[in-house]
């Protein structure tokens, strides 16, 4: 019986991985922060709570698309400030939006192709490709300024029917995500090739007929395509450009994906312990906040909590 | 993808790309602007690069035994901190290298008990290490910045040995010994062989967990050698919290001829890759190469050696 607890506590032998204990600590921290602060628990909070969360709920899935398959995207925060340098120009949004669709698709692309075809390590390829997209962000738009398109701050910032458009957003963006990992044959192949990746077999899916150097490049295309939806959401919450707004969400997505019990080797996670994770790291920040405490100790809660959650989790593979 | 590649390309290949981009940025250097190929000049410009030559000697290490060691930028703040605030007290200045040493002891022990006995994810583990570290100064700074750095440790870093800054002596003693202690030692052949294949290298007998927690050990004390000498290279502590540090450090060893998850390489490579950052700054420096364009180049230089690596690895 404690061993069967043990088991689910710690993911073990689950395909989810462990995201049972991130959503204990969300549940008892979204608890204690309604019963000791009266400000917690009021619509005007908990909408900023959702809006604050939001760009890294964003990336954190498309994060997690790749490190499904034992990849990882560090240009996804450079790409987030590429939009919004993309979308602040001096052009109507008929231009601008098929530009960073476009510029995402490219991104996408030159890492895929630089990981599956020219044998890059996934790290390396997409180091390189951060400091080649925030050098071109920063030659776009070399400091903040500028401004979005309106509709764009309208439907991040709006209401709808007398609630935050943002409970309207976050809903659509979850369900597009479970279409594509859990509800498609899509999803089933990452899982099959990340599985593979894990155990140090990486033709497993490919011999089963499974196109696995197609799927990666895929999955890096929409990686970059949820972080050009990130960018598009924070461009239009500062209704402006910015090329170091997004610097931050390359690591942060990684943690976010990381701590709901995703493995980074592969094969293992679920869309609902990268929510879980996501809106931990929201609710630290928010929460401390409200809570008084010291905002330099964040970063150190966050890498604790971190560390907690992974040094339980049971992997094979040393190293990366 | 097939690749049919002459033989003598092949060879080439097998060079690490650092040499070339060396070579490159040299004879760049040498044709457009003469006037700075003096060794005082010279000397100037690679002593800003020495404490990242340091780092980049337990970098290569942990990417030897298919790890990374994101950490030193917790390490170095920390470091940084402790010697600029005066946290701790009236003590000798000569007390805070024992200090330091133990910092980056305690630190590689942590990394090491969670990447070679837990099993944790190296880029999780200590990126997490790197926050905690950055929570921890920026709690006791309350986001101020630190005080002056001692006078002692500035002195040194501005004399010379013979014609070499001695930052940058030191550096290339610490190269020296790290070569020799991989390529003599019996925990050099245990690194080669862990970083060819980690399997095979268990059932043969190597103590795969202890060389993996050595490593990252030796890389975190490393750290803290590095983070003596960046401190002393400035006047005023600094609690800015910036990964360029361990990023630049991946990124000389990888231009440096270390492949990444594979475990090939060795010390001189990346040491001409650090050279390379230094030759590149002074380069694009001296042409007048806005900050979008350093990124840009600093990234497709990157890139290019990697693909050049792959192109290897997929020939093999």
């Amino acid at each position: 019986m404690t061993a069967t607890l043990k088991n689910i506590l710690t993911g073990k032998n689950s395909r989810q991985g462990l995201w049972i204990l991130p959503l204990i600590i969300v549940v008892i921290g979204f608890v204690s922060l309604s019963v000791s602060t009266e400000d917690f628990a009021t619509s005007q909070n908990l909408s900023n709570l959702l809006k604050q969360a939001m760009p890294l709920i964003i990336v954190a899935i498309g994060q997690m698309i790749v490190i499904l398959l034992g990849g990882m995207d560090l240009s996804v925060g450079s790409m987030i400030s590429l939009t919004t340098a993309l979308l602040a120009i001096d052009a109507p949004a008929v231009v601008t939006i098929p530009l960073v669709v476009v510029a995402a698709v490219m991104v996408g692309f030159i890492n895929g192709f630089s990981v599956v075809r020219l044998n890059v390590h996934p790290i390396i390829a997409t180091l390189s490709m951060q400091f080649i997209v925030l050098g071109v962000a920063k030659l776009i738009r070399p400091v903040a300024g500028g401004s979005v398109p309106e509709f764009l701050v309208q439907w991040v910032n709006g209401t709808i029917f007398g609630v935050s458009t943002v409970f309207l957003w976050t809903p659509i963006v979850i369900l597009i995500g479970w279409k594509l990992i859990h509800g498609s044959r899509y999803g089933l192949h990452l899982f099959a090739i990340g599985g593979g990746a894990a155990e140090g077999q990486e033709d497993a899916a490919h011999n089963f007929g499974i196109s696995d150097r197609r799927n990666i490049i895929v999955a890096y295309i929409c990686s970059a395509l949820f972080a050009a939806l990130a960018g598009a959401f924070l461009a239009g919450r500062i209704a402006s450009g910015d090329p170091n707004v997004g610097t931050i969400f390359a690591l942060d997505s990684v943690t976010a994906v990381a701590i709901g019990g995703t493995q980074l080797s592969g094969g293992i996670g679920g869309l609902h312990g990268t929510l879980i994770g996501a809106l931990l790291m929201a609710l630290l920040s928010n929460g401390m906040n409200l809570a008084n405490l010291s905002a330099f100790l964040q970063g150190s809660i966050k890498g604790g909590i971190l560390l907690l959650v992974v040094a339980l989790q049971s992997r094979k593979k040393m190293g990366l | 993808m097939k690749l049919t590649l002459n033989p003598m390309f092949s060879s080439l290949l097998r060079v690490p790309p650092a040499y070339f981009v060396f070579a490159a940025l040299f004879v760049t250097l040498w044709v457009t602007k003469p006037q700075l190929m003096n060794v005082n000049v010279m000397g100037v410009f690679v002593r800003q690069v020495a404490p990242l030559g340091i780092l980049v000697l337990g970098q290569l290490l942990v990417m030897r035994v298919r790890s990374i060691d994101l950490s030193g930028a917790g390490v170095l703040l920390i470091v940084n901190y402790m010697m600029s605030s005066g946290i701790m007290g009236d003590i000798h200045v000569l007390f805070y290298i024992p200090l330091a040493l133990l910092l980056g002891l305690i630190v590689g022990l942590v990394n090491g008990y969670l990447i070679g006995r837990r099993r944790v994810s190296a880029v999780i583990a200590t990126l997490a290490v790197t926050t905690i570290l950055a929570g921890i100064v920026q709690f006791f700074a309350s986001g101020k910045p630190p005080g002056a750095m001692p006078d002692f440790y500035n002195d040194i870093y501005n004399t010379k040995i013979w014609i070499f800054p001695s930052p940058v002596a030191f550096w290339i003693v610490l190269t020296v010994l790290m070569s020799v202690f991989l390529s003599r030692f019996v925990f050099g052949r245990y690194v080669a062989s862990i970083g060819e294949n980690p399997t095979a290298a268990h059932f043969s007998g190597v103590p795969v967990e202890r060389t993996v927690i050595i490593a990252h050990v030796m890389a975190s004390v490393i750290a803290s050698i590095a983070a003596l000498v960046q401190s002393s290279s400035i006047a005023v502590g600094s609690i800015r919290v910036g990964l360029e540090m361990p990023i630049d450090a991946v990124a000389a060893t990888i231009l440096g001829g270390v492949v990444f998850g594979r475990g090939e390489g060795g010390v001189w490579g990346p040491f001409f890759g650090v050279l390379c950052f230094a030759l590149l700054f002074v380069v694009m420096t001296s042409f007048g190469v806005p900050e979008p364009g350093k990124l840009i180049a600093r990234g497709l230089i990157i890139l290019l050696a990697a693909i050049l690596y792959g192109m290897r690895a997929a020939k093999s």
